[in-house]
């Protein structure tokens, strides 16, 4: 039993805190623990699966795109494969909280002028974990109909 | 941990580069003899944009050291390029 975890349940025993007040403590000293139990409570089938993912958190976010040519215009086809470490898109989203308030709204329009409804100012600093490992879960297939030959892939490894 | 070897390889139809290692942590000689001309200019920027010096150098610092394991690797047009950060 390590340190944290003696004194809360010493206070506790002390009648300092309450069983909730020690149950939120512990939750806090233990994420890993109590995002593992989350899981399985909510998951079905795969609560199993993805307790276990939680353990094992993905390091990169995996973008793979393939394009033939009569998609792009060039000769042959056209592969992009990018392995972006998440602890790089943490920094980004981090460094993107710092934009300026007065810059979020001129940001904001242009990105939905090109077709990405997103508002910056909701992304904080204290939501960014949660978003990120929300993120280690997605996973993006979209294939080209109708002679369209075009994949691509985003997922987390 | 700071990026300190990018190893990029270029080919087309008829060529192959071999790995080029490229010593990024030779840049950081000048960078840091330029430290404390960034840190004013960065600090100036921050402070005009109203964003905390600090929070600003601390966003930077995690980005380059958190772009060892970034690899690219686009073909087009029979032409590849590779890039890998250590």
């Amino acid at each position: 039993m390590n340190e944290n975890r003696r004194q809360i349940l010493e206070m506790l025993a002390a009648g300092k805190i309450t069983t909730d007040e020690a149950e939120r403590l512990l939750a806090a000293i233990e994420p890993e623990t109590a995002t593992a139990g989350g899981f399985k409570g909510t998951g079905g089938g795969g609560g199993d699966a993805k307790a276990g993912s939680a353990k094992t958190r993905a390091k990169y976010l995996r973008v793979l795109v393939e394009a033939d040519e009569a998609t792009t215009g060039m000769k042959g086809p056209t592969t992009v494969n990018v392995r972006v470490p998440m602890q790089l898109l943490r920094a980004g989203v981090r460094l993107a909280s710092l934009i300026p308030a007065q810059a979020h709204e001129h940001l904001d329009e242009a990105l939905s002028q090109h077709g990405v409804p997103l508002t910056l100012s909701q992304i904080k600093p204290e939501n960014l974990e949660e978003l990120i490992d929300h993120l280690e879960d997605l996973t993006v297939d979209v294939d080209g109909k109708e002679g369209n030959a075009t994949k691509v892939r985003v997922f987390c490894e | 941990m700071i990026p300190s070897i990018a190893l990029l390889r270029i080919e087309n139809q008829c060529w192959h580069s071999p790995n080029l290692w490229v010593p990024l942590f030779l840049l950081w000689i000048p960078a840091l003899l330029l430290l404390p001309l960034l840190v004013l200019v960065l600090a100036g920027l921050s402070l005009a944009g109203g964003v905390s010096p600090w929070r600003a150098l601390g966003g930077l610092w995690d980005i380059v050291s958190s772009l060892p394991g970034t690899h690219v690797h686009v073909r087009a047009e029979g032409n590849t390029v590779r890039v890998r950060i250590l």
